[in-house]
């Protein structure tokens, strides 16, 4: 029986000899996270939950394929990832609906941010990430959202981290341009 | 939009200490941050119970299944004919599948059925310590088909029968390397992004050979 606690690589291990429950200690320790990712990417929590419900399934079915069990996570935020971009092709458009998501509380709250009512900040803030094209979006939500370094983000989007920086530089200037318009 | 201070990106890249930064870029910084922990919330949802359902209902194939017996499962019946061609890499290589194609091996093999056919897997590795075939034909599952290189020339080898159709398939070399066929039919995505092909081989039923 493996703990909760027990290294991916262990856990995969137990997956792919047959206990397929062990499985669901993958998902308690990722799904929050590819859940917020998908929400961030689709801008709604149901298409978020379908995404990721199909990505943890093909995960499970082809977990044998995943090269590097101690990279687990940035495989399955390349499968969450793919599963987005498929979803948004379908819909023919980059746009996004409004995110569902409560807001936290600010954990820095500057003047600036003062003038407004939280939920106004918050819609603020979904509609410039909504308004970036999908790749922007991708990588400032991995970056400053998943907390990802920039060798995950590679691993785990296929991109080369010179253009990931390109992307997450861009979608800074563009959320700051998208806020400061409002905010000052 | 105009391209903002490199102090700032620096700093929101974490490579400069943001209380360094003049105090316009010190407000600029705190309004990206504010933005970023906004986009923190957890989703109130939860897929476990659904993804778990699914599992439970169709498991995936036990890996730690004996290779004998799994060998033996996914071989099936049949008398071997070689389906597929290689073009010649090199002259090691010729002289390599000239003796896998003279050897009598597929004795051994079973006679494929109707549509089922033989795929010969060659490959050049030389030092390689193990070299497997996993696939779509076996559920990506290692110790399913291994290659041999009994006269240690770096080519090892190996054939199966299959069923008649695509099959996408990979080496794993010294059980963690997997490495694309360089002498693959055709390649394919991986369909996990990043742009990793598989091989593809198309095996051809006995029954089409002439």
């Amino acid at each position: 029986m493996v703990n909760d606690g027990a290294p991916d690589i262990e856990v995969v291990a137990r997956v792919l000899g047959g206990d397929g429950e062990a499985f669901g200690i993958l998902i308690r320790r990722y799904e929050p996270g590819l859940l917020r990712f998908a929400t961030r990417m689709l801008g709604n929590s149901d298409a978020a939950a379908d995404a990721v419900a199909e990505s943890l399934v093909r995960a499970y079915r082809h977990l044998a394929q995943c090269r590097d069990p101690g990279r687990l996570r940035s495989w399955l935020y390349r499968i969450t990832g793919n599963r987005c971009r498929s979803h948004l092709a379908r819909r023919h458009t980059n746009d996004i609906s409004l995110s569902d998501v409560p807001a936290p509380a600010l954990a820095d709250s500057s003047d600036t941010w003062a003038v407004l009512e939280r939920g106004e900040q918050v819609a603020l803030v979904e509609r410039a990430l909504a308004a970036l094209p999908a790749e922007k979006r991708e990588a400032f939500v991995l970056k400053h959202v998943e907390g990802m370094s920039y060798e995950e983000m590679a691993a785990a989007t296929g991109a080369r981290i010179p253009t990931l920086k390109m992307r997450v530089h861009r979608a800074r200037e563009a959320l700051l341009a998208a806020l400061e318009e409002v905010v000052r | 939009m105009s391209p903002i201070d490199q102090r700032l990106q620096e700093a929101l890249d974490g490579e400069r200490d943001p209380g360094e930064l003049p105090v316009d870029l010190r407000e600029s910084y705190a309004l990206l941050s504010a933005a970023a922990q906004m986009l923190k919330a957890m989703p109130p949802v939860s897929v476990a119970s659904r993804v778990m359902t699914e599992i439970r209902q169709n498991p995936a194939p036990v890996q730690s299944e004996g290779p004998a017996h799994r060998l033996m499962h996914w071989l099936g019946g049949g008398r071997a004919v070689t389906v597929r061609l290689r073009p010649v890499w090199t002259l090691a290589l010729a002289a390599g599948l000239a003796t896998v194609l003279l050897v009598p091996w597929s004795s051994s093999l079973p006679t494929p059925g109707v549509a089922q056919g033989i795929a010969n897997f060659v490959g050049h590795f030389p030092g390689a310590r193990s070299v497997e075939v996993v696939g779509s034909f076996n559920d990506w599952s290692r110790g399913a088909l291994a290659l041999n290189d009994d006269d240690h020339d770096g080519i090892w080898h190996a054939n199966a029968v299959l069923p008649a159709g695509p099959h996408e398939y990979m080496f794993v070399v010294d059980g963690e390397r997997w490495v694309s066929d360089p002498l693959a039919d055709h390649y394919v995505d991986d369909g996990f992004g990043a742009g990793q092909q598989n091989s593809l081989v198309i095996v051809r039923p006995v029954s089409a050979q002439p």
